[in-house]
Order: structure tokens, then C-alpha cells, then sequence
């Protein structure tokens, strides 16, 4: 395979280093907003919903990267926009299920969910295989950076008289170290406002790469004919080759990918987090599924694409050889003039570092919310004030930043050894998605499901998981839908199908029996030596876990240690673990969305249809954080004493970064005129003498 | 040469399952109660959602035919183009959303 070192020009390089600086310089403004750990990693729920579509574009973009996508692009065609084109399917879960429920339940973490959902056992496992999922994900980031910076680099450089090889782990480490000063300096807010402007930045950064391409071979035309008709179609073939093939892609991507990227994403969740409210929330993730993401497949893809048609023309210039991790850099320096490609590199690496960004900042949050502040409570530790316990919540966010990024560094080793990044991440989503996927769907939609059901989901699920991958030959090849097994790296991507359904089974399997471990555990309470006998359970399960974890004897062993893991878990976990299904399904389930609201809001919510009205503002000194209207703007917004507000800075091109939510309080007589407390108007950043939007939320 | 495999096999497998995957999305949600009707709010969404199935499903589709040399590349552009004015027009026409939804 032909590999590249030492491309592009000194212009090029200037053009990226002043890129970078000015992006930094532009994140480094915003992040004075960042006040608070709310605003570290929330953003203070107040954004517009086109500010947030864009900015998930540099996330979701970069995620899914040019590097990778430019690489299938090559070697399929424009079947590698496949994986932006499904993502349709599970919106309606989403909107009306997922996102209600993490807005009004108030969880700042997706394990947060599971302690209300299930119990604080589930939330300690929810925690790891999330913070796995996080951590690995960071890795696939790095991985992508250093594979799209190392043909720029020179294959060695001297130092004191030493030649020093450049190696992936050694550019890495270099990215990371940037990457990680970025964000434990900005926050949520700098993260939002750096990815807006590069989200509008990659788009027309892609764009022009593709016109470039377009205008180099000739004309649209001539591109289009140069493809052979494989390389045209939109979906690669059913179930061949194996490191390509629909049906698996469909399993990896469209169920446990786009599953997983919406509902526990938490870098993604904390960007519709940040929306003003739920509505914008929906309509930045449907403004950005329907619309931005074919676009995205294409921005991303191109490169591959034109890199095939040029490869037929000129193999000369392209040879069909070419690293296909690489080819989206040589494409982009032979089609576009020096200045013009460092620009291009600036904004692929930028994009690629917004992604890591997100997901550091989000594994902060969750490991704050989620590590930190329970260890305080279980120690008992409080801080002499609010003020205080902000200031060391934000400096432990900063250092375990840092540690996230150590971590992410480290996760590259796992995945560096897959032909190309796209196999890397189609494994790592395979592998690890479908527990957290299957707890977090049915948690939200199925009532009956309990929390020794998640439980045993979690461990039972990984355990049978565990065994897919060491057979996978006699395990997951019933579901391979005709995929031939790679020995080397079998079924990156059906595999997903095989996790899936080991763990929808189990989680089914779990709830359906739920009354039978309830009437055996009571039979077991009535017993004198009752704890004896469960805690022999739990030793028995984890030795039967600990046998399918390391292998231990022969597969069918392995089997039967599985299952029995399966059957012994839900019974401890009914013992020893309080679960009420009513008080721990109210408001946390798509059915009960009318009473989450209600409790969000803390009385009945007033959905009159109204208008948003616009009014000056005046500080008044009071003891409670009401705004207060007049009654005329009151009526016209058919609010109500105690229904919540939210008022905004005029100017909508601010997407209301300038905002802040309260609560309407008794109205006065003033038209034209909202009475702010000080407290409010410094928590909405509002400025004296500009005019206001005021909306009713609720 | 059969294209079938690589072509219209994937096309249903993937409207096929993802459909019942659609529908099952949005009846569980109405049984839930958390997608309500009668919400005018939603009517909207209600429609947002079907546009973006058939939109997707009109994209794959054109896309396979022009790969076939059924139509040409220029008529998936300019029937996506007719598509989204007509989602533009239909969405404009629901009320404004104001508030929390």
C-alpha cells in the first residue's frame, strides 16, 4: 500500500497555524460565558435551535470524519454515504421519548437517568460502560487526527542532532496535548460557538473540494461517466466484501449506531440540552438529519469519490494503491493550489479536534456528575459555600479533562491495528453500544422493565457478548446474513445484530420473569439464613462471570456459566436492591411525559397556543428571581402567574446567547416593560437598553 | 452483470426493516401520549416525520436509478430541489411553534 509523507507547502502550513490560532482565539472569547459547571457543560439551556444544528455539525461531521468516509468513498463510491442516509428511522423515539425525558427529568448525565429509572447499582454500571464507550470514542478521534495530519509530516526530523521518527502515537500525543489545553480553558459555551463557525467552515470547506474535483476532471459529466455503475449506487451489496457490506453496516450504523449517537451520545445529549427548549431541540435534531446531513455525505465523501475518478484517468497521479486513509489528503492537495489546501487541512483537523472537544468536555460531566459528586455525598464532604463548591466542581471538570484525555490517547492502541478507521469505529460501535442502547430504549419505552432486568442486561448481555467475540464462527455466524467471516477481524459490523439481540433477550428474557423471582425471593426472605443463601448467589454469579471473562474451560462451559449469570443476577438484584415500579417510572417513561412536565415545572403546564412579545427591560430589587409583565403582555402571551418564561436578546443572529428562563410573577401596569432581578439579568448576559423577546415555555 | 444485491436488495431490507422501525417509533409514541394530535405543535411534527421518511426513501431510490442509467444524475437533483420548496411551503403554512411543545 502506497503511503505519503512531507504533502503540502510552507504556505500551508502558515494557512493551518493561523487558522488554529484565530479558532482558539475565537473559543477563548466565548468561554468567559462559562460562569458555572452549568455553563461548563451545558451551556445554560439557552440556544436557538440553527445555532445548535450547526454546531453538531462539526461534532457529527467530524466524528465521522472525512478521513474515513473518503476512504470508503475510494475504494466503494457513493455507497460511503451510506451511514449519513439512516438516521431517520428512530426520530420519533427521540423527539417524543428520549429528549422530553432528559430535559424535564433535569439528569445532567445519561447514568443519572438509570439511579432515577432503576437504582444506584444500575447507575455504577451504566457509569463504566459509558465511560468505555466515551473514552473509546475519544480514541477513534486521535486515531483519525493522526492519520489525517501524518502525511503532512515528514517521515523523521532532526533535533539536537537526533533523527526522530514520526510516528501516529507520536503525533497523537502531540494533538491531544492542543486538544486538551482547548477545553479545559472554554467549556460548553466556547465548544458551541467554535463548532458554529466551524460547522459553516467544514460545509464550505468540503464543497469547494468537490468543486475543485468536478472542475480538475473536466466537468460533472465527465466524473459521473469516469465511475463504474458499482461505484454510483447509494448502498454497498447485501453481505459482500467483509469489510463492506449493507446488511452489517445497517445493523452497526442505522439501529446500533444512529441508537447509540442519539440517545447516548452524551456530547450530542448536552448539545440538546443546551436548545432553549424541547421544541428547538427537536427541530435542530430534524434540521439536521434531513437536511445538513446529506450534505455532510457528501462534504465528507468526495474526496474519495474524485480520488477513484482521477485514479481511472491518471493512475499516474493517483495510483489505485494509495492508503486509503490517506487518500482524502492527496486528493485535496493535487486538486487545490498551496494556501488553499492548508486551508482545507485546517479546517478537516479543526473539525476532527471539535469532536474530541465534545467528547472530552462531555466524560468530564459525566465524570463530575457521576464519580465526583457521589463519592462527596458517600463521604459526606460539603463545601462552606454554593460559590465554593462551584469553584472546586470546576477545577476537578478541568483536571479530569485532562485525565480523559490521557485516557483517549491510550485508546488508540485498541483500534490502530484495523485496516482503516471506518472498520475501527464500525467495531467499536458494534461492540459496544447495544447494553447501554438496550437499557436506555427500554427503560424509556417499556414500564414493566425493572431494574434487576437492566442489571442483568448489563453483566448477562456483556458475558454472552464476551462469548460472540471468541466464537464468533459458531456464535454470531447464524445471524451473518451470507457475510464471509474475516479471521483477522471477524464481523466488525454484523456483529452488532448478534449483541443486540443477546441483550434485547435477556433484558426481555428478565422483565417477563419478574413475577417469578419476586415470589422465589420471598420464599427465600421467609428462610432463617436467608442472607446466607444470597449472598452464596452473588459469589456463585460473579465466579460464573469471572469463568465467561477469562475464558475458563471449554465453549459450552463458558455457555452454561453464562446463563447461569443470566438466571442467578435478576434474583440477587431482587433481593438486595429497592425498586418500585411506580415511583421509579413516574415521569421517566414516554407514558408519563404529561407528569415530567408537570414536575418540571412544578404545577399544571399552560400549553395555550400564544405570541412572543417584545419589551424593554428595568431592575427591580427583589428577594425571588420572578419577571414581571405587564398585563397586557401577559394576556397576549396567555401566561399566568408561575408558568415559566423566557425572554431573549432581540437580536436573533445571537441565538440566544443572551437569554435567560424564569418565572412570570404578579403582572404590573407598564406596557413595553419586564422587571428583572440583577441576578437575572447577569445570568442572561442581557445589555442595558437593547430590547427583549419574551416567549411563554410553559 | 445482477445488480440486484448491490442495489434494490438493500434498498428494501433498509426501507423494509427501517420502516416498521418508523412506524413502531411513532405509534408507541402516540400510545405513550408523549406525541399527542391534537396538539397542534405536533400536527406539525406529524408531518415533519413523514416528509423525512419519503424524502429519504425518494433519495435512495432516485439515487439507485441514476446509478442504472434509468434517469439522469440532474433529475435527483432538481426532484430533491422540488421537495424541499414543497416541505418549506407545507411547514410555513402550520402555526409558529412558540414555547416548550
Amino acid at each position: 500500500m502506497q503511503t505519503f509523507h512531507s504533502i503540502g507547502t510552507t504556505t500551508d502550513w502558515v494557512v493551518m497555524v493561523v487558522y488554529f490560532i484565530a479558532i482558539m482565539l475565537f473559543g477563548s472569547y466565548f468561554s468567559r460565558y462559562t460562569k458555572n459547571t452549568s455553563d461548563f457543560f451545558f451551556g445554560g439551556r439557552r440556544f436557538s435551535w440553527w445555532l445548535i444544528t450547526m454546531s453538531i455539525v462539526a461534532t457529527g461531521v467530524g466524528s465521522h470524519s472525512f478521513v474515513k468516509y473518503s476512504a470508503k468513498g475510494f475504494e466503494h463510491g457513493i455507497s460511503s454515504t451510506m451511514t449519513y442516509l439512516n438516521d431517520w428511522f428512530f426520530i420519533a423515539f427521540f423527539m417524543f421519548g428520549w429528549l422530553p425525558i432528559i430535559v424535564y427529568s433535569k439528569i445532567r448525565s445519561i447514568p443519572e437517568y438509570f439511579e432515577k429509572r432503576f437504582s444506584p447499582s444500575s447507575r455504577f454500571l451504566a457509569t463504566i460502560l459509558l465511560l468505555l464507550y466515551m473514552i473509546g470514542y475519544i480514541g477513534i478521534g486521535f486515531l483519525t487526527l493522526g492519520k489525517a495530519v501524518i502525511p503532512m509530516l515528514p517521515s523523521a526530523f532532526m533535533l539536537l542532532g537526533m533523527t526522530i521518527p514520526v510516528t501516529l502515537m507520536g503525533a497523537i500525543i502531540v494533538i491531544a496535548i492542543i486538544t486538551g489545553i482547548y477545553i479545559t480553558y472554554g467549556g460548553q459555551t466556547a465548544v458551541i460557538f467554535t463548532d458554529l463557525l466551524q460547522g459553516f467552515i467544514l460545509l464550505f470547506a468540503g464543497l469547494l473540494l468537490f468543486f475543485f474535483g468536478i472542475t480538475y476532471l473536466g466537468g460533472f459529466d465527465i466524473f459521473w461517466d469516469l465511475l463504474p455503475t458499482e461505484w454510483k449506487l447509494p448502498m454497498a451489496d447485501f453481505n459482500q466484501p467483509s469489510s463492506f457490506n449493507f446488511v452489517g453496516i445497517f445493523w452497526q450504523d442505522a439501529i446500533a449506531g444512529s441508537i447509540g449517537f442519539l440517545f447516548m451520545n452524551q456530547g450530542l445529549i448536552m448539545r440538546f440540552m443546551a436548545c432553549k427548549n424541547v421544541n428547538e431541540g427537536r427541530k435542530a435534531a430534524a434540521i439536521n438529519i434531513l437536511f445538513v446531513l446529506p450534505i455532510s455525505a457528501i462534504v465528507v465523501g468526495n474526496a474519495g469519490w474524485i480520488g477513484k475518478a482521477i485514479s481511472i484517468t491518471s493512475p499516474d497521479i493517483i495510483s489505485p494503491a494509495v492508503s486509503p486513509d490517506q487518500i482524502f489528503v492527496v486528493v485535496a492537495n493535487i486538486i487545490a493550489s498551496p494556501g488553499m489546501f492548508g486551508f482545507i487541512m485546517a479546517a478537516l483537523t479543526a473539525a476532527l479536534m471539535s469532536t474530541v472537544d465534545t467528547l472530552i468536555n462531555a466524560t468530564a460531566a459525566i465524570y463530575i456528575n457521576d464519580v465526583h459528586r457521589p463519592i462527596r455525598r458517600f463521604l459526606q464532604k460539603s463545601f462552606s459555600s454554593v460559590a465554593e463548591t462551584e469553584r472546586k466542581e470546576l477545577l476537578a471538570a478541568r483536571y479530569a479533562s485532562i485525565v480523559v484525555t490521557i485516557l483517549g490517547v491510550l485508546a488508540v492502541l485498541a483500534f490502530k491495528n484495523f485496516p482503516t478507521v471506518y472498520e475501527a469505529h464500525g467495531f467499536f460501535h458494534s461492540t459496544l453500544t447495544p447494553p447501554l442502547v438496550v437499557g436506555i430504549f427500554l427503560g424509556v419505552f417499556w414500564k414493566r422493565f425493572t431494574a434487576s432486568a437492566v442489571i442483568t442486561t448489563f453483566v448477562g448481555g456483556v458475558a454472552l457478548m464476551i462469548l460472540g467475540a471468541r466464537f464468533p464462527g459458531i456464535l454470531i455466524a447464524p445471524f451473518d446474513h451470507g457475510i464471509e467471516m474475516n479471521a483477522v477481524h471477524p464481523y466488525s459490523y454484523i456483529r452488532a445484530l448478534y449483541n443486540t439481540l443477546v441483550c434485547s433477550g435477556v433484558a426481555v428474557g428478565a422483565t417477563l420473569t419478574t413475577r417469578w423471582q419476586i415470589s422465589l425471593i420471598s420464599r427465600i426472605r421467609a428462610k432463617a439464613n436467608a442472607k446466607t443463601i444470597m449472598n452464596i448467589m452473588v459469589g456463585v454469579a460473579i465466579l460464573l462471570f469471572t469463568t465467561v471473562m477469562f475464558g475458563v474451560f471449554g465453549m459450552s462451559t463458558q455457555v452454561i456459566a453464562a446463563l447461569g449469570v443470566i438466571v442467578l443476577l435478576p434474583l440477587t438484584v431482587t433481593y438486595f436492591v429497592h425498586y418500585d415500579e411506580e415511583a421509579n417510572t413516574l415521569g421517566l417513561t414516554a407514558s408519563s411525559i404529561t407528569i415530567a412536565r408537570k414536575q418540571f415545572k412544578g404545577s399544571e403546564p399552560n400549553d395555550a397556543e400564544s405570541k412572543t412579545v417584545l419589551v424593554h427591560w428595568k431592575l427591580t430589587e427583589s428577594d425571588e428571581s420572578f419577571m414581571r409583565f405587564s398585563k397586557r403582555e401577559m394576556s397576549e402571551m396567555k401566561a399566568h402567574p408561575g408558568d415559566l418564561v423566557y425572554i431573549s436578546d432581540k437580536r436573533a443572529w445571537l441565538g440566544g446567547l443572551k437569554s435567560a428562563h424564569s418565572v412570570y410573577g404578579e403582572p404590573h401596569a407598564e406596557d413595553g416593560i419586564v422587571y428583572l432581578t440583577p441576578d437575572l439579568v447577569e445570568a442572561g448576559l442581557l445589555v442595558k437598553g437593547r430590547e427583549l423577546r419574551a416567549e411563554k415555555e410553559m | 452483470m445482477d445488480l440486484f444485491s448491490h442495489s434494490w436488495l438493500p434498498f428494501i431490507y433498509l426501507y423494509g426493516l427501517g420502516g416498521i422501525l418508523f412506524v413502531a417509533g411513532i405509534l408507541i409514541t402516540l400510545k405513550a401520549g408523549s406525541f399527542d394530535l391534537r396538539r397542534s405543535s405536533h400536527k406539525k411534527w406529524m408531518w415533519i416525520l413523514l416528509f423525512g421518511f419519503v424524502w429519504y426513501l425518494t433519495m435512495h431510490a432516485l439515487m439507485t436509478w441514476a446509478a442504472l442509467g434509468t434517469i439522469s444524475p440532474y433529475t435527483v437533483l432538481y426532484t430533491l430541489l422540488i421537495m424541499v420548496v414543497i416541505f418549506v411551503i407545507v411547514t410555513l403554512r402550520f402555526k409558529k411553534i412558540v414555547g416548550a411543545g
